[in-house]
């Protein structure tokens, strides 16, 4: 049946067995999904945000549960560099899916350093900037919102990539998207990842406080899918077609027909967040989601379907 | 009293140290789902024989995930005044409970939790019932772990704490048959003690046994608050005044705890002022339980500095050494 459906996709140079990834936070730094799961039959992995030095996080509670979705404000809690290097790396080495850390910093040095460190590592396809986290106080969403600063981090960092695929993860909370996106393609992004969470809060009536230590969290799960859709088929449309860079599209996936409406819109890949938490090996169903769905519509090559959206 | 022989603990308990059987994600048949208090309830699941291995090695304090999204609200007059406002709230996470028992029966694995209802989650749980399927996701975290040389095991709880500590209970007289274990359960009223014992029936007396630990041999006492059952207090000062009338060696003992964050603190300071072992099992909001999302952080103190660290509850607790908890109240 399957056959003659090709669902792969070649995602800026790097061949992927198909589209679904999951999404960095959302599952761990390597392994941690295994008893779940064969990460090795996901399309892309990408760790935890790195950071060069570890990180603590904030002060709990970090995450909140909303009508069909969630807040976190983890505040990049993580190992840090060299217990990546030590720990995971050695893990990552064993898989054979293509693996993109995730790195974030409070300065361009930083992201430079983490990049730097692992530019050589055979096991690692590429990197995700993290340039959109809303939890953190230094760093973090600063990066992201202001074109000027997307080009200058997109740019530096790409030095230190070497080879290595280089994707920008942008932030949902900018006035226009578009042109933040252009700004890291410009400055030599070789892929897109949208979107990152929508900064947010929840108060607790009884207190009158905001529920999350950090007052504020990142919101995600099916509640920001609708608005993600959109804004990846913006810049799918206002960037990403003509120059032929690549989205992943992510944002409140959890069936096959969520990951499609994002690639209709535009992208090439799709990643798996917060359902993970809920159904640990959805990522694996959503891919044979997608082969059926491309056997009902008769779609031979999943590349027909990306930016496919209809309208009239 | 004997100590108990080493060799038997390491095989049987060692939190932190050993990964226990492989977590997974089950599809689980409701058995029972029964009301016991006036918020409380318990709800058995069946496994399957297939499943059965997994839980074999299931330990007290361990915990699971189990998917309440799809279940459906109980009747408008069923839902308590407080909660009417977040009962329709659409559910997404999973909710975390502990195992208040394990069984084997034939091929049969059954697992006991005992729950509260304080939100829309553990409202929509009161619904389920004999022959609906639940999913799953266990077992989760790390036990309590005895350490050597221990001849009396005091298990002190606050309100649904009680759960892991009924589990415990059984394993620890079934394992160690010379070992003494005391169990003080406490609740702001009488109304508020997770047990299925008629209310008539707790008396006023201190060192009333409740029928859930005295089916295993173990003695129980109980405290409340308000002085509605047992003493009249805090279980924390019902703990003290019990360790002031006892002579007993701090080497010997061992305090197991379970409850709000607020009584583990006051637990900790208690084992701390005593120089008593003690493990607690802690609770944080938790969004996949199983180590991915960095949700569940516990501060605990750094071994190398005076920094403090988080640790997550979900992988490296629920249960903690109270030495290692920054609690900050
Ligand atoms: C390891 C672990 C084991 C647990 N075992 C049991 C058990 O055996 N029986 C039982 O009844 N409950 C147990 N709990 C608590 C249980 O998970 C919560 O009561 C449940 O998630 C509430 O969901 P809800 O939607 O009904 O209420 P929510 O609306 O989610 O919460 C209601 C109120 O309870 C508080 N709360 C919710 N979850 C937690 C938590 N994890 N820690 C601290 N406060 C919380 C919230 O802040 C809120 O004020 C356990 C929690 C953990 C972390
Ligand atoms: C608990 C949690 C932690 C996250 N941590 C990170 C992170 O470290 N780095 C990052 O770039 N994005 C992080 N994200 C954002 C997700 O990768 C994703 O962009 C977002 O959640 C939207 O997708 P979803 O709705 O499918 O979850 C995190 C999200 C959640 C819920
Ligand atoms: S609940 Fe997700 S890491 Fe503990």
């Amino acid at each position: 049946m399957k056959e003659n459906i090709d669902i792969s996709v070649d995602f800026a140079g790097i061949q992927l067995s198909n589209p679904v990834f999951t999404a960095s936070g959302t599952c761990g730094y390597a392994d941690e999904l295994a008893d779940f799961m064969d990460i090795n039959c996901l399309g892309g992995f990408i760790t935890k945000s790195i950071t060069l030095k570890p990180r603590k996080g904030n002060a709990t509670p970090r995450i909140v549960e909303t009508d069909s979705g969630m807040l976190n404000a983890i505040g990049l809690a993580n190992i840090g560099l060299d217990a990546f290097i030590e720990e995971k790396l050695p893990v990552i080495e064993q898989l054979s899916v293509p693996v993109f850390v995730n790195a974030a910093g409070e300065n361009i040095d930083e992201y430079v350093a983490v990049v730097q460190r692992l530019a050589a590592e055979k096991a690692i396809a590429g990197f995700e900037l993290n340039i959109s986290c809303p939890n953190v106080a230094k760093g973090g969403l600063s990066f992201g919102t202001d074109p000027a600063q997307v080009a200058e981090i997109t740019s530096t960092v790409k030095k230190a990539v070497g080879e290595k695929v280089l994707m920008v993860k942008l932030s949902p909370a900018v006035t226009n998207i578009g042109v933040i996106a252009r700004a890291a393609v410009d400055a030599g992004a070789d892929a897109l990842s949208l979107v990152n969470t929508f900064t947010a809060m929840v108060i607790d009536i009884e207190t009158g406080r905001p529920v999350l230590a950090n007052r504020t969290g990142g919101l995600s799960g099916p509640a920001i899918k609708p608005i993600a859709v959109h804004l990846v088929n913006k810049v799918y449309n206002e960037v990403a077609k003509d120059c032929g860079i690549p989205i992943l599209g992510l944002g409140g996936i959890r069936t096959a027909s969520d990951a499609i409406e994002f690639i209709i819109a535009g992208a090439s890949a799709v990643a798996v967040g917060t359902a993970n938490f809920i159904e640990p090996g959805c990522a694996v169903k959503i891919v044979e989601g997608i082969e059926k769905y491309c056997v009902r519509k008769e779609i031979t090559n999943i590349k027909e379907l990306v930016g496919s959206l209809e309208v009239k | 009293m004997n100590t108990i022989a080493e060799k038997k603990l390491n095989e049987t308990f060692m939190a932190g140290s050993c990964s226990p059987a492989n977590k997974r994600l089950f599809s689980a048949v409701v058995s029972v789902n029964k009301q016991i208090g006036r918020r409380f309830f318990r709800l058995e699941l069946e496994f399957s024989a297939a499943d059965a291995e997994v839980l074999a090695n299931c330990q007290p304090g361990q915990f699971a995930q189990l998917d309440l999204s799809a279940t459906a609200l109980p009747p408008a007059e069923a839902i308590p005044e407080n909660l009417v406002d977040v009962a329709s709230r659409k559910i997404l996470l999973r909710r975390p409970f502990s195992f208040a028992d394990v069984t084997v029966k034939g091929d049969k694995t059954f697992v006991d939790i005992l729950y509260c209802v304080v939100g829309p989650a553990s409202l929509r749980m009161t619904t389920v019932s004999a022959g609906d399927s639940v999913s799953v996701i266990g077992p989760l975290g790390n036990g309590f772990c005895v350490p050597e040389g221990k001849s009396i095991t005091l298990l002190v709880s606050g309100g649904m704490g009680a759960g892991p500590l009924l589990y415990l209970a059984k394993v620890l007289t079934a394992d160690y048959p010379q070992l003494e274990v005391i169990a003080f359960a406490g609740a702001k009223t009488a109304s508020q003690l997770p047990f299925e014992a008629r209310l008539d029936e707790i008396s006023q007396q201190l060192g009333f046994s409740l029928g859930e630990f005295a089916k295993y041999g173990v003695e129980s006492i109980v405290a409340t608050d308000d002085g509605s059952a047992g003493f009249a207090g805090l279980v924390t000062n019902c703990l003290t005044e019990w360790l002031d009338r006892h002579t007993l060696a701090a080497k010997d003992m061992i305090i197991y705890s379970c409850g709000p964050e607020a009584m583990l603190a006051r637990v900790a300071e208690i084992a701390e002022e005593r120089k008593l072992d003690c493990q607690l099992s802690m609770e944080r909001m938790m969004a996949c339980g199983i180590g991915l999302c960095q949700s569940c952080a516990v501060e605990c103190k750094a071994t190398d500095s005076s920094e403090t660290t988080y640790k997550l509850c979900c992988k490296d607790g629920p249960v903690f050494n109270s030495r290692e908890v920054t609690f900050s109240l």
